[in-house]
């Protein structure tokens, strides 16, 4: 018989057991019981590329917090899987972190986050802009602290398109190539928006609110249909190298590429709101998502308000112009809108014309954006290379509206 | 020379044991080990007698409740979010974490399995002595049995390690994933969820993803024997075609195909899906050449799933031929060249030679590992999720693309949009079933695994 | 007599065309690699063959860069894949030892569970992995490391195959010597067994330089990329944030050319053990 591996294994097993064991009830007795504001450590995390100063805005917050210090990290996966990457572990997620306001609603309906104080919401309520207060909103309870505002604009090389040319989607295309990725909802999707239909409602919170799925849906389907065969147009999933090369004259991108966009295009930079287009048989304003970038408290923080203080010191309006100025961040507290240094920063300025109604919609925050994001890019790009067939449209589109407003 | 151990009939029963046996033997049934004291066995007895302690001190303060929480995975469903006067902020109570509840609920009773386990081991052990303390022999003393370790019991000292790693590191992962199979662990239920019997599999069987499954799993069986076969019959040809005669500097040939493998593949792969590209640098070769006037839809969202199939398969090729070139080298070098000579004598040509001798021994030979890598490539992640990462896109799947095998769409329905481990986990379990179907199937017609 | 030479050297013409071509198409992609690797690029794209412009910048920048630290990186790898080496290979070479040469009561279930797990997709032991060893407090290198670790014990289908090869005849002359079952192994068998510890060896070497999931799952709540292992470091470099793919996507294909040039000499080096550990694997069926 073999005793000895059996009793060395039994043995070992029961030990680790404990030890496992030991672990998880520590765990829960320290969470607990540890909300003294006796040095309180914070972690903080954000996209790599700003790593470097919100490092330098972190240290001015431990200046004037003596009792807390802050560990800034980079997130996981980036800010744009702040769902996944805080979902993954909540209790192991740093206590304040940075995502975009689409995934608001899944993380306050999963318990990830903390809605903020009555105070702080007041705050935000009546020194942001709107649609940032709103952004952020979910459930009439406000929870994020938001920073910057993005909407994508149309980036062009004003050497090859004056500012006139690209005001019209069909001087766009024949004057030159627009180049762009059909594939993405968050760029393609607002199209329906400039054929009139609603996503979620008004509010954005409606689950049954969704209006696409009828003739002005279809519209939009047929828009992208027609661009297949629009020379000016270009299909692509590396839009920065067609410009580059000179294939392709203007882009629809956001304003984490301006500054890469900057660096190709020189002095030639130009940046300008979304062009009109012929939508239904209406000349219309395309329309882009407006999406509200904002830090979240995590509800497993052990020092809830010490968190609390961190993300609105992170926002203030000196952080937020510091975010500007490194990032190219557009700022969302009136303040720091009205700031000389935004105003004179055209991409600021198309990101905040299109920021306005009209312009824009606030991405919804519903959970069901994920089955959204999941459902629409075949069925876009399906309709824009002739994989989903015209008399389909509305089919598809019923088909999208249920699941996508399942509950 | 290894006498098979044939299990002899014991030569006492427990119920002799129990009766005929002196204190420390009675003993022995509730303090575990205290036979083996009792015979200066130090060692064995500590051990034995120090995992009961061990053992029964970790069940009443932790064991009782972990398996007890089992049945529900905690006791609070919602969480509750309520405002803290005293430090002006909102704080939020969180439900019971239903996945820990779990994993340590399932390792609780891998422990008393282990323990119930040790505790027979322990009867064993004592019957063993008090048949020899009974007829008279010698019971071996605490250095034998050390020695004994290393002699012939040297498999239970080398086995110890690697077994409790897979205990930790496999078993109990894949038994907690079989176990979310059944419960409701999804983007509704993040933290708490509860049992839900088999309502997930009929998601995937009959539900909201039975449209992307079968079709996915359609793909899949025909990605594993298209990927298989070609990288097997394709490596055997270039294999033959570098140790043909006339052919020299063969290490420096087979050298030049080894290196695409050796590449990692997140690097070979991240990059041929660039070169690959519609606007990438393959279309761009076969334009300067002048063989296309058009870019080609390789592998990107607007290809036809036809092409980017096919494509998928012989990017395969590319990394996959060079390892089965490899191995077929090493069959062919040693194969008997009589037959062949024979053959040759009787005016066969070179393809009946091929047909008729060469393939059947080569594919003889290989037929194991061919099956293992049939396996493999149902389970090939990398090559679809770096290379096309499900392109192009359909709108008929729900969360999946035209080239998603079902562990990639497996990968997606975890870490992607939706969040649904349920489902995902239910997808492993049938992968599971697929491949072991299909396994049992082919060991049985290659009779290859008569070992087993 | 003159027209079979004529048709042997023919064939041999065309024989060696065709090992040219495939020689062309199965390197060409690779040279692609590394010419990128040299080129200027702030697009994140290569549309073309050859590069615009040659630059040696991304191979400063990578060494360099700030929030992406090769060194570390390479010094993290270098230490687990060392460590994980010695005791896989330790541990695959034991286990496909004792089930090829000792007989006992669970050899036979231990090979058919062994069989039946090889089979579940491994992904999905993830999200266990990632609680069993945050409960253990490990969700660092150590960790990372028994998980490569923690596997081994299912490894060793190739190696059990070379050993079926060694002839019992051996340890019968030494077990009459008085030899124990350990140091038969350890001074007779493991000996012959040279070119299969390399190969396995190897094979457990090179594997941390690879995995980009497994790490990425354990390492990445840390959010220190010091402590990333290179192959999710270089992962994640492209994969995190919006405009991060534009920006250091040149940097990410010179270092992904500064690893496969280790691991591809590995590779060659390695191929005449893999052939041996394979075949003699397969021979046994």
């Amino acid at each position: 018989m073999s005793i000895w591996k059996k009793v060395a294994l039994g043995s070992t097993a029961v030990l680790a057991a404990m030890s496992l064991a030991a672990c998880s009830n520590g765990k829960s007795d320290s969470s607990s019981s540890s909300s003294s504001n006796q040095n309180t450590k914070l972690t903080l995390w954000v996209d790599t590329n700003q790593v470097s100063y919100y490092k330098k805005i972190a240290s001015d917050f431990t200046k004037s917090h003596k009792n807390i210090s802050v560990r800034v990290t980079q997130n996981p996966t980036g800010s744009a899987n702040a769902k996944t990457d805080v979902g993954k572990d909540p209790s192991k997620a740093a206590d304040v972190f940075e995502a975009p306001n689409d995934q608001l609603g899944q993380l306050a309906d999963s318990g990830y986050i903390n809605p903020l104080s009555p105070k702080d919401s007041n705050n935000i309520k009546s020194n942001y802009i709107d649609v940032a207060a709103k952004g952020v909103t979910w459930k009439g309870k406000i929870y994020a602290y938001p920073y910057a505002q993005q909407a994508q604009t149309i980036y062009y090389n004003k050497s090859k398109l004056s500012a006139s040319d690209v005001k019209d989607w069909k001087t766009l295309t024949s004057k030159g190539v627009v180049a762009t990725d059909f594939t993405n909802a968050y760029v393609m999707w607002p199209v329906f928006f400039s054929a009139g239909t609603k996503l979620y409602g008004d509010s954005g919170e409606d689950l049954k609110g969704s209006t696409f799925n009828s003739a002005k849906g279809v519209n939009a389907l047929k828009w992208f249909a027609e661009q297949k065969n629009n020379k000016g147009v270009m299909q692509t999933s590396n839009a920065l190298n067609q410009l580059k090369k000179g294939n392709a004259q203007a882009i629809l991108d956001g304003p984490w590429n301006a500054a890469n966009i900057k660096k190709i295009l020189g002095k030639n930079f130009a940046v300008a709101k979304y062009p009109m287009i012929d939508v239904g048989g209406k000349n219309v304003q395309m329309q882009a998502f407006l999406g509200i970038e904002g830090f979240a408290v995590n509800a497993h923080t052990k020092s809830p308000k010490a968190a609390s203080q961190l993300a609105a010191f992170i926002t203030d309006k000196k952080s937020q112009l510091i975010a500007h100025k490194e990032a190219g961040q557009i700022p969302v507290l009136k303040e720091a809108v009205n700031d000389s240094v935004i105003k004179n920063d055209p991409v600021a300025d198309a990101v905040i014309e299109m920021s306005k109604p009209g312009n824009s919609v606030l991405m919804p925050k519903l959970p069901q954006m994920s089955v959204f994001w999941n459902d629409v890019p075949p069925l876009i790009n399906g309709a824009y290379d002739g994989k989903v067939k015209p008399d389909q449209y509305k089919a598809q589109l019923d088909k999208l509206a249920k699941h996508s407003s399942k509950k | 020379m290894f006498r098979k151990k044939k299990h002899a009939a014991p030569e006492a029963t427990f119920k002799e044991v129990w009766s005929k046996g002196n204190i420390a033997t009675k003993l022995s049934f509730f303090f575990m080990g205290s036979n083996a004291l009792a015979n200066k066995q130090w060692v064995k007895g500590i051990a034995l007698l120090l995992a009961e302690v061990a053992f029964i001190a970790w069940f009443v303060f932790s064991g009782i409740s972990a398996i007890s929480m089992l049945s529900s995975l905690g006791p609070i469903k919602n969480k509750k979010v309520v405002y803290d006067n005293a430090q002006g902020v909102y704080i939020t109570k969180q439900p019971s974490n239903s996945v820990l509840i779990l994993l340590f609920g399932l390792l609780a009773i891998i422990i008393c399995i282990a323990m119930v386990y040790l505790y027979i081991v322990n009867l064993r052990s004592t019957r063993k002595n008090y048949v020899l303390q009974r007829d008279g022999k010698h019971i071996l003393t605490n250095k034998e049995e050390l020695a004994n370790l290393f002699d012939s019991r040297l498999h239970d000292t080398l086995m110890t390690f690697p077994i409790i790693g897979i205990l930790c590191f496999t078993i109990l992962p894949t038994i907690f994933m079989i176990s979310m199979a059944f419960t409701n662990y999804n983007r509704q239920h993040p933290i708490a969820f509860s049992w839900t019997g088999f309502q997930a599999f009929g998601n995937v069987l009959s539900g909201d993803l039975s449209g992307t499954f079968f079709p996915v799993l359609g793909w899949t069986l025909v990605w594993a024997v298209a990927a298989t076969a070609t990288t097997f019959f394709f490596g055997v040809l270039l294999a033959l075609l570098i140790e043909s005669k006339g052919i020299k500097h063969k290490g420096f040939w087979r050298t030049i195909f080894v290196i695409v493998w050796a590449v990692p593949q997140f690097v070979s792969l991240l990059m041929m899906a660039q070169f690959l590209d519609y606007q990438g640098a393959l279309n761009n070769i076969l334009m300067n050449i002048g063989w296309i006037s058009h870019p080609l839809h390789f592998i990107d969202s607007q290809a036809s799933p036809l092409v980017a199939r096919i494509t998928v398969i012989i990017v395969n090729m590319w990394i996959g031929i060079p390892v089965s070139m490899l191995v077929s080298t090493a069959i062919i070098q040693n194969l008997p060249t009589d037959q062949i000579e024979a053959a040759k004598i009787d005016g066969a040509n070179a393809l009946q030679v091929f047909k008729s001798i060469t393939f059947p021994q080569i594919l003889f030979v290989m037929a194991p590992s061919l099956i293992q890598q049939f396996i493999g490539n149902i389970n090939n992640f990398n090559v679809i999720f770096l290379l096309t990462g499900g392109a192009p896109m359909n709108n008929k799947y729900n969360g999946a693309g035209s080239t998603d095998l079902l562990v990639t769409w497996l990968y997606n329905l975890t870490f992607g949009q939706e969040q649904r481990y349920n489902a995902s986990a239910v997808l492993g379990i049938l992968i599971f079933i697929i491949s072991a179907v299909f396994s049992l199937i082919a060991y049985r017609h290659t009779n290859a695994f008569k070992e087993g | 007599m003159k027209s079979y030479q004529n048709q042997k050297r023919l064939s041999l013409i065309f024989r060696y065309l065709l090992l040219i071509i495939l020689a062309v198409a199965w390197i060409l992609p690779i040279i692609w690699i590394i010419l990128a690797s040299f080129s200027y690029n702030d697009t994140g794209f290569v549309s073309t063959f050859w590069p615009d412009k040659f630059t040696f910048d991304n191979y400063i920048g990578i060494f360099t860069n700030s929030q992406y630290p090769l060194v570390s990186w390479i010094i993290n790898t270098l230490i687990v894949s060392i460590l994980s080496m010695i005791i896989s290979t330790f541990l695959t070479i034991s286990v496909a030892y004792v089930l090829s040469r000792l007989r006992f009561s669970f050899r036979k279930p231990f090979m058919q569970i062994a069989l039946v797990l090889g089979m579940f997709p491994g992904f999905m032991s993830m999200i266990a992995l990632y609680y069993i060893l945050k409960g253990l407090n490990m969700l660092n290198l150590g960790g990372l490391l028994l998980v490569y670790v923690g596997g081994a014990g299912l490894g060793f289908y190739v190696a059990k195959g070379f050993f079926d090869t060694v002839p019992f005849s051996i340890d019968e002359a030494a077990e009459i010597d008085g030899a124990t079952k350990w140091q038969i192994f350890m001074h007779v068998d493991l000996p012959l067994a040279k070119p299969m510890i390399v190969y396995t060896a190897l094979t457990a070497f090179i594997g941390p330089w690879t995995d980009f999931i497994f790490s990425g799952i354990i390492l990445s709540t840390s959010g220190n990329p010091k402590t990333y292992t290179i192959a999710y470091g270089l992962y994640n470099m492209v994969h995190n944030t919006k405009g991060n793919a534009t920006a250091y996507f040149a940097e990410f294909v010179a270092g992904c050319v500064i690893i496969a040039i280790p691991i591809t000499i590995l590779f060659v080096f390695m191929q005449k053990f893999y052939v041996n550990g394979i075949t003699a694997g397969a021979e046994k069926g």
